[in-house]
């Protein structure tokens, strides 16, 4: 890909800033987005780098590779120099890679592995986020993909990683962690290099969670944030409003006994879920001045390369403008 | 054959129950269902809540700041004997008053809580909430005021974080820096003068002088509350493999879930750990079978049709995860509570839930 042609990825807020951090609750399916946003972009030709910051096993399967770990590994090729490759940060080797960047070694380096990373860790709280962080913007200064997407950690995690910058700033006055934490909390808040991609459910506590979370990330750290995902949702049928019995009457077919049953279970747990859902997206457009994206909820509960496609497509159509 | 327990036989059988499971899948919502269906058994409980969703705060009376910290009557639980208390979990206040019991007088206590890194530290240190949760389900279960602690963990990665506090607490207390650190003044400054401890050398090169001279004062206040720690740790981990002691799983059918859960039952099991119930959240409603329409035009009939394969599939799917799930966790209790409209937000909701856990 040419350098700059992530300008030219399509939807256009795909190619914003050349890390995306992809950040949700527990169960909402961040991880999920996390790998179809890395499908969209390399299916366009796309070198990807997807960063599983809690190393989610099954992510790599889910992409069509084998599980992701501490090594960065192709996980899917396309054409015209598409890949996609995943790897986890784990602290630890993030840790030792700064030493190595800052030329710290010999007796330092040492007492580094002997006190190991737990305890200065403790020493300097937030310290593992940050340096996983860390790496990650020196990767993105590296230029090692067109597009790094970031998984952040899940369920109440999401803020703290992404704050533990400005956590550390608070704390550490001087030295080099305080120049780590200070170029981090730069990249974070330019929205040419960062921006936060959030994924949430058209149900009322992920609702609740997704407007809180949007307001810390943009006050406390100035991340930009792209569209918002609401994923899982049942496509729009306005059929269900009615009755079956009555719905087979308009098409001019007669039930059998058996299929009325059967329709009207489906179709009774079907309208409440389209209402609570058109419910909860306009408590989204009324609570967060955001673009959206509406992905389908596929009918399954275990997700394969197939289900992911479709995602990809959902999250290819340019998103709806806040209203 | 020895029929499997039933959920009701845990809840009128344990002292303490533990819910833990993957992240988004109702889990405090459940531990406070199962809470309700206890005390509606005649029994005293208290449920401690880790970061409740806010209406589920409301329903509980967990709404103000002020009182949520400390056990109070939930009413319009029962009529009967039984009763309902509730809170919530600050790891920064029990860690407070860890330090304040421990300290053993208040002015040494006094100089550890306002020391910057102690007060990071309460918030944020690995492990800390999670040591935090087991510290207060320690202080009510022993206080003899209820007969059933229910306990909810923090939503963790790989949710045994919470079994492996203890240990944690006390490898950490072990380690040969903390040593270091620990050291009787005199010497200590000996150590640090001769520049010997690489290890707060590097803490300084890495982050300033200031935050070394608070690490030390901080590790020499904590030496003094060392075995007082210690026995603590050992304590819990006693009892949180208790044969009164019982674990309940609560996952959502959705495959990432049935994978975590799938996990934790292993971790369970290989710590020693009593799996007393698998409680299945979430789940759709399977509608009978359809027959098949051929040649059906768009419309209202066919909308239907559409939603009813999808439906299907979706609630067959579920089930066939959940079966693997179920045949693990062989022996515990089974229960299943299907997906509801909206959020609980009162007492009578969770009523409901609770009728769905013990009359399946």
């Amino acid at each position: 890909m040419d350098p700059g042609a992530l300008r030219s990825l399509t939807p256009t807020w795909v190619g914003n800033a050349s890390v995306t951090v992809v950040a949700g609750k527990g169960g909402v399916g961040s991880s999920t987005v996390a790998a179809a946003l890395a499908l969209v972009a390399a299916r366009q030709g796309a070198d990807v780098l997807l960063v599983a910051v809690d190393g989610r096993p099954g992510l790599g399967p889910l992409l069509g590779g084998k599980p992701i770990g501490p090594d960065e590994r192709v996980l899917r090729a396309f054409n015209r120099k598409g890949r996609i490759r995943g790897r986890t940060i784990p602290p630890a080797q993030a840790f030792s890679d700064y030493l190595e960047l800052k030329g710290i070694s010999g007796l330092l380096r040492k007492a580094a592995s002997a006190a190991s990373l737990d305890v200065i860790a403790a020493a300097t709280p937030g310290l593992e986020h940050l340096l996983v962080l860390g790496k990650i913007k020196e990767l993105d200064r590296e230029k090692v993909a067109d597009l790094i997407i970031v998984d952040a950690p899940p369920a109440g995690l999401a803020a703290p990683f992404l704050r533990s910058a400005s956590a550390l700033q608070a704390v550490v006055a001087s030295g080099p962690i305080r120049t780590q934490a200070d170029e981090v909390a730069a990249m974070l808040a330019d929205p040419r290099r960062c921006q936060g991609l959030l994924v949430t459910l058209a149900e009322e506590t992920p609702v609740n969670e997704v407007v809180e979370l949007a307001y810390d990330l943009e006050e406390k750290i100035g991340l930009t944030l792209g569209p918002l995902v609401v994923n899982a949702c049942w496509p729009d049928r306005p059929g269900l409003h009615m009755s079956p019995t009555a719905a087979a009457r308009a098409q001019g077919v007669k039930l059998s006994r058996a299929a009325k049953a059967a329709l009207d279970v489906s179709g009774e747990f079907g309208r409440k879920r389209l209402e609570g859902q058109s419910l909860q997206l306009n408590r989204l457009s009324e609570l967060l001045p955001l673009s959206r994206v509406i992905l389908p909820r596929v009918p399954t509960a275990r997700f394969g390369p197939a289900e992911l496609d479709l995602l990809a497509d959902a999250l290819s159509v340019e998103p709806v403008a806040a209203r | 054959m020895t029929t499997p327990p039933t959920l009701n036989d845990v809840l009128a059988n344990s002292s303490l129950i533990v819910t833990c499971g993957p992240g988004g899948v109702g889990k405090t919502t459940t531990a406070a269902a199962l809470a309700i269906a206890a005390a509606r058994m005649g029994r005293r409980v208290v449920v401690v809540t880790v970061d409740p969703a806010r209406r589920l705060a409301d329903a509980l009376g967990l709404d103000m700041e002020s009182r949520a910290h400390e056990p109070h009557q939930v009413h319009e639980v029962t009529e009967g004997p039984g009763s309902l208390s509730a809170l919530m979990l600050d790891a920064e206040t029990t860690f407070d008053r860890l330090i304040t019991e421990r300290a053993g007088d208040p002015e040494r206590a006094a100089a550890v809580l306002a020391n910057p890194v102690y007060r990071s530290l309460a918030g944020s240190l690995g492990g800390a909430q999670e040591y935090m949760a087991i510290e207060r389900l320690h202080q009510l279960h022993s206080s003899g005021a209820y007969d059933l602690v229910v306990i909810d963990t923090p939503p963790s990665r790989h949710a045994i974080d919470l079994l492996e506090a203890p240990d944690r607490l006390v490898t950490f207390l072990s380690h040969p820096i903390y040593r270091v650190l620990t050291l009787p003044s005199r010497s200590f400054a000996k150590v640090t003068n001769a520049g010997s401890s690489a290890f707060l050398w590097l803490v300084r090169k890495l982050a300033g002088p200031k935050i070394v001279e608070d690490t030390i004062e901080f590790f020499r206040s904590l030496a003094t509350m060392e075995e007082g720690l210690r026995t603590r740790a050992a304590e819990v981990s006693v009892l949180l493999r208790d044969k009164q002691t019982a674990f309940i799983l609560v996952s959502s059918p959705r495959a990432e879930a049935i994978a975590e859960s799938t996990h934790l039952v292993n971790a369970l099991r290989d710590g020693g750990f009593r799996l007393g119930g698998v409680v299945v959240n979430l789940v759709h409603p399977l509608p009978p079978p359809a027959e098949a329409f051929f040649n059906l035009a768009p419309g209202p009939l066919a909308d239907h049709v559409a939603y009813h394969a999808e439906l299907f599939a979706l609630a067959t799917s579920e089930r066939s995860e959940m079966a693997e799930l179920m045949a693990l966790a062989k022996g515990a209790a089974e229960a299943e509570l299907p997906l509801l409209d909206g959020d609980i937000h009162d007492v009578a909701g969770l009523t409901e839930l609770a009728e769905m856990l013990v009359n399946p």
